[in-house]
């Protein structure tokens, strides 16, 4: 009977504790480090703007990737496209990465239609289940993760953009990796 | 002969019933209560998240597509992944949720099985096995009192 007392315990201890958000990226980022991106060899299946089924962030490696979650269904992701559409400009016109779209726990159909709409030109990627996500301490939207060339994070922004400054100023210290 | 035409009159009946069932229209009603909300983790039919909102209109869009509902089943799957069932999958961490209570039930009827044989043998209160032994004084004293009742 105590076995099963135990196991019945563990198991809401594991629930409880697989629910929670993990915040150690962010404390490793204010610590001055550069945490390993992670799920970088997961493969996602492609939204738009990449010629291929599914991406993995590997794939670029030796580039400054500025990834940001986003959904159709968010509020405030929209208040926010502009900026990212111009950040994804300053990394082409400098050859020195891109934006990458990560749609969250979102329906095909209208998140192409949300990106035509915004007038979003850089490369998506879905975030089916919200697994992927979940490895950036992700659960809410929009939130956005600037990587240096060695696919470490060098700055998160968790809530909507709104410092141009912030990001240009994360992109080029991600791009002085 | 006959078989053939048996099998022929038999698919003449059973077809059309199979191929209604098939394309059968569904309704949110019927559809709502097999889903979750995948970003508050609750019912469907409950939640009131602008995710939650998406993923009704989207069902609606299916449903007035004329998609059945094992299609509007397979269309959300492929959209939010099995979290998107209000009956989780029987694999990984959500075989829990079929495991416990199995496991529970049969923990409580072993308990069963091992104590009502005890309870059984222990008898009610106040029976001949729980009466009390008589110090040989009082023994002797009660028969000497019941022999000059009988006498």
């Amino acid at each position: 009977m105590s076995i099963l007392a135990a196991a019945l315990i563990g198991l809401l201890v594991y629930g409880l504790a697989k629910q929670g958000t993990s915040r150690a990226l962010d404390a490793a980022v204010r610590a001055g480090q550069r945490p390993r991106a992670p799920e970088i060899t997961r493969a996602l299946p492609v939204l738009v703007g990449i010629d291929r089924r599914t991406a993995a962030l590997e794939r670029w490696r030796g580039q400054v990737v500025v990834i940001n979650f986003w959904a159709s269904w968010c509020p405030t992701c929209g208040a926010e496209a502009g900026l990212l559409e111009r950040a994804e400009h300053y990394l082409n016109a400098r050859h020195e990465g891109t934006v990458l779209g990560v749609t969250y726990k979102d329906i095909t159909s209208y998140s192409l239609s949300w990106l035509r709409q915004h007038g979003l030109t850089f490369p998506n990627v879905r975030d089916i289940d919200g697994s992927f996500a979940e490895g950036y301490g992700t659960a809410q939207l929009p939130e956005t993760f600037v990587l240096d060339r060695r696919l470490r994070v060098v700055a998160i922004s968790r809530g909507e953009l709104t410092s141009e400054s912030w990001l240009v100023h994360a992109m080029n210290a991600a791009a002085q990796a | 002969m006959r078989r053939l035409a048996l099998i022929a009159a038999l698919t003449a009946v059973l077809a059309p019933a199979s191929a209604t069932a098939a394309t059968q229209r569904t309704t949110m009603a019927k559809v709502l209560p097999y889903f979750m909300c995948v970003t508050c983790d609750i019912p469907l039919a409950n939640a009131q998240s602008p995710q939650a909102e998406k993923e009704r209109a989207y069902i609606q869009q299916l449903i007035n597509a004329g998609d059945t509902f094992a299609q509007i089943k397979t269309a959300l799957i492929a959209q939010y992944g099995e979290h998107v069932l209000a009956l989780p999958p029987a694999s990984g961490f959500d075989i829990a949720v079929y495991a416990v209570p199995i496991a529970v039930v049969a923990a409580l009827a072993s308990l069963l099985v091992i104590l009502l044989p005890r309870w059984r043998r222990r008898g009610p209160p106040g029976s001949a096995d729980a009466d009390p032994v008589l110090a040989s004084a009082d023994a002797v004293r009660l028969e000497a009192e019941l022999a000059r009742y009988d006498s």
